[in-house]
């Protein structure tokens, strides 16, 4: 039935035509026909004017041929109903995406009981619900970039690093109790009750600091900043907290804890060929970026739609950030990764997965994980997805470029297998599957990158020893065949989801990461992925990184 | 034991037929128009028409090559004999139904032709040879079953159209408009491939009709003449290999 169909309300909005036709008619309207080029046309004539040097001109384009001689495509962001143009989601113009990435790479997560030891067995000192409380205050004051101990210094304007902050987090209930409510990431309020249960569990007694760096430092600085920048501070707020001697060695014990051994980065560095340091996104694990997510918090019974929010955000990171610009540079990436976050597209090739999978394995996560089993959920949603293309012109015109095809369908199928079993090295198989699949019957697959990952990626899937491969959820943007492949990563990061929510796990990776981006204090709301770009593309996300307070009005 | 004979490609049904005989170089493809070697040129835009072929190295007899097993094996194409530069053409294929896809190409090009080089991506397809060898080799992709007018165009950039809908005359999108269906019922190049205007008008023919369209065609669709989405045999053999590359890397020491 064309009316099931989640794709059809945007394919019609988007074409204003039927969407089953195969014949285009609206041809040769150029950019005039689209608000947002438009709007840059105008902006590129100001600019050269003001400037006195020419900037964007869209005459240029193909010796005098612009943009939008066929339809120049509203997109949809999948789930929402706004509707926004494809410039809206290129991270430079939409704050909300920006945002999402300044929060990750000003995270880190700082443990307290080594520093507790130092000072309850080395230097004598009692710490008590009301000492953490007191540090707490100090380290919110210093954090940001303001003095204590020292005399004379400078220090950074409040209003220009207002989003940060730390909170502190345990399994411990009673602990919990006692601090104070400013402070807390609580997680029997922010997490269902079973998801609570299984995080405390897993944290045990420890204490956790959820610190966030002012994205204006990471901004400038970098992802490796974090630590360092968090570590000086949690020093120089132990000193004055427990009134400690500012030279003694063990004040150092406070730097080390702070900055290696309880500090816990989001993401690992990379070898000098793609050289980072910590907390870029090349190192962070797709698992992780499960953590991240929140949307299982608020889906735990709709295991697809918290998986779809994983690859919406793995898309938009590892895609338009980490191999768009990091690693290339200029604006194709976004066309790729958009197609797995708008239309609702992957959204209707998912759940006829879940459609098919409750049907014929009585739910999700029942399915044994087998390859037969990867085979029979593979070829039902891979076949699916390539004749949804075929039945809907306006649908492969949509994703008119193969690789988006490819990546969306096989997410579908990945993320599919992964609900099913329970297991994201099935989830991971059936997307090899689908490549196979997928090249076979349309006798075109992506780009040449796909030639390569997903050719031999059969034969890696099981592979998990150091050398060899990996569980899926420990891969990253770093594992060699996937370093350099757009329209891959983020969908990898939805199918190692997928599993951990079908059997409902708390968490994919760590406990501490997913109580962490629960915190409702953070700018970016991680639970709802794809409503706050679509607010980025509405222009209506207030981001982070302010700096109208020290430069003239315009 | 029974001799074995090379399949090309699973499978009875139309597609795969076409596929094998695309594939099988015993089997010539069928020549449907003509495109005279000044045309091909011309569209190719590499060269104009009787310009000598630029060389990048001397005739191979001429430099005087050390012994070497592997350069008495495989015998030079004419156009690395002579020393020609190396240039590309490249095409793009609608998924309604044209005759060929970028993966059948390149498997067909590398069982029934010497001396290229092919690229493989979802809208276009690329092959590079040396200049004179690659003239031949593109006029037989113009003028055989794998060219179709209205569905087939040489691109050498800005060539979407493969997943577009077609224009309301049946042709497949190009922003750079480069071949135009006349008044006659021909399609004629009036750019070269890369998107320069020619002097003259070239002809490559009339557009086939649907019903030859589906007997042709090289994608597995469900609205293609069997109505089958993929298959079954094919099918059958991707999950052999799937299944047979997973267990290999399970290492099961086989």
């Amino acid at each position: 039935m064309v009316e099931d169909k989640k794709f059809i309300k945007a394919l019609s909005k988007k074409f204003t035509e039927d969407p089953k036709s195969r014949t285009m008619t609206k041809v040769g309207l150029g950019i005039d026909q689209s608000a947002r080029k438009r709007e840059f046309k105008e902006w590129g004539e100001k600019i050269a004017k003001e400037r006195g040097i020419s900037g964007y001109d869209p005459m240029v384009h193909l010796g005098g041929i612009p943009l939008g001689q066929r339809v120049l495509m509203p997109y949809k962001i999948s789930t929402t109903d706004a509707y926004c143009e494809g410039d809206d989601l290129h991270f430079v113009n939409n704050a909300a995406m920006q945002q999402f990435w300044d929060e990750i790479r000003r995270t880190i997560i700082v443990g307290l009981d080594t520093a507790h030891n130092v000072l309850e067995k080395r230097l004598g000192k009692e710490v008590t619900p009301e000492t953490i409380n007191e540090y707490l205050h100090i380290l919110n004051h210093a954090m940001p970039g303001a003095a204590v101990v020292q005399e004379h210094m400078v220090e950074t304007h409040p209003g220009l690093v207002d989003d940060c902050y730390v909170k502190v987090f345990t399994g411990d209930d009673k602990i919990a109790d006692e601090i104070e409510d400013q402070y807390l990431v609580d997680i029997n309020k922010l997490f269902p009750e079973d998801q609570a249960k299984q995080l405390k569990e897993a944290i045990g007694k420890s204490l956790w600091q959820a610190v966030h760096i002012p994205t204006t430092v990471v901004r400038t600085c970098d992802g490796g900043t974090t630590k360092r920048w968090s570590a000086m501070q949690i020093s120089m707020a132990m000193i004055d907290a427990y009134r400690l001697c500012a030279g003694e060695a063990a004040v150092g014990d406070f730097a080390f804890a702070a900055k290696h051994a309880a500090a816990f980065d989001l993401a690992s560095i990379l070898p000098a060929r793609r050289a980072r340091g910590p907390n870029e996104p090349g190192g962070l694990q797709f698992g992780i970026m499960g953590d991240i997510v929140q949307a299982n918090r608020l889906y735990p019974d709709d295991p697809a739609r918290a998986s779809l929010e994983v690859v919406a955000a793995g898309t938009m990171l590892y895609d338009q950030i980490w191999l768009g610009s990091y690693m290339s540079g200029g604006v194709g990436f976004t066309q790729y990764a958009t197609a797995a976050y708008t239309d609702d597209i992957l959204d209707d090739f998912t759940y006829h997965g879940v459609d098919y999978i409750n049907k014929k394995y009585g739910g999700i996560g029942k399915a044994p994980a087998t390859m037969d089993t990867v085979l029979d959920i593979g070829t039902e949603v891979t076949l699916y997805a390539l004749e949804q293309y075929e039945e809907f012109p306006t649908l492969l015109e949509d994703h008119f470029g193969g690789s988006q095809r490819a990546a969306v369908g096989a997410a579908a199928t990945g993320i599919s297998c992964s609900l099913a079993t329970g297991h994201a090295q099935a989830g991971l198989s059936g997307w090899y599957y689908h490549m196979l699949l997928h090249k076979e019957k349309h006798g075109r697959l992506g780009f040449y990158g796909y030639d390569l990952q997903d050719q031999c990626g059969s034969t890696n899937t099981f592979s998990i020893r150091g050398d060899e491969g990996a569980p899926l959820e420990l891969r990253g943007p770093n594992y060699p065949n996937y370093a350099m492949n757009v329209g891959h990563q983020g969908e990898y990061a939805g199918i190692s989801a997928a599993a951990h929510y079908a059997v409902k796990d708390a968490y994919v990776l760590s406990p501490i990461v997913k109580v962490t981006f629960a915190d409702p204090s953070l700018k970016f709301d991680f639970a709802r992925v794809r409503e706050e770009f679509a607010k980025g593309a509405l222009r209506e996300f207030y981001p982070a990184g302010e700096r109208s307070l020290i430069i003239p009005a315009r | 034991m029974a001799e074995y004979k090379k399949q090309y490609y699973p499978g009875a049904s139309i597609v795969s037929k076409n596929r094998q005989k695309q594939m099988d170089p015993a089997q010539n493809l069928e020549k449907l128009r003509e495109v005279s070697d000044e045309d091909v040129v011309l569209i190719m835009g590499h060269r104009a028409p009787g310009e000598a072929y630029k060389s990048v190295h001397p005739p191979l007899e001429e430099m005087g090559e050390p012994d070497c097993p592997i350069r008495e094996l495989v015998e030079p194409t004419e156009g690395t004999k002579a020393g020609d530069r190396i240039r590309y053409s490249q095409f793009t294929d609608s998924m309604y139904f044209a005759p060929s896809t970028p993966y059948v190409r390149a498997w067909m090009m590398h069982y029934k032709y010497r001396g290229i080089d092919v690229g493989t991506l979802s809208g276009r397809w690329i092959v590079e040879a040396r200049e004179r060898d690659i003239e031949k080799v593109t006029k037989d992709l113009l003028e055989t079953e794998v060219y179709e007018p209205a569905l087939c165009s040489m691109r050498g950039a800005t060539v979407h159209g493969h997943s577009l809908r077609l224009l309301e005359n049946g042709m497949m999108f190009d922003m750079l408009r480069r071949t135009e269906l006349g008044k006659d019922g021909n399609v004629y190049y009036v750019k070269n491939q890369i998107g320069e205007p020619l002097d003259k008008r070239v002809s490559v023919g009339k557009p086939l009709s649907d019903d030859e369209r589906m007997k042709r065609t090289t994608i597995y669709r469900k609205d293609g003449m069997e109505k089958e989405s993929i298959d079954k045999e094919v099918l059958e053999f991707i999950k052999r290999i799937h299944k047979s590359r997973s267990m290999a890397g399970f290492q099961l020491k086989v």
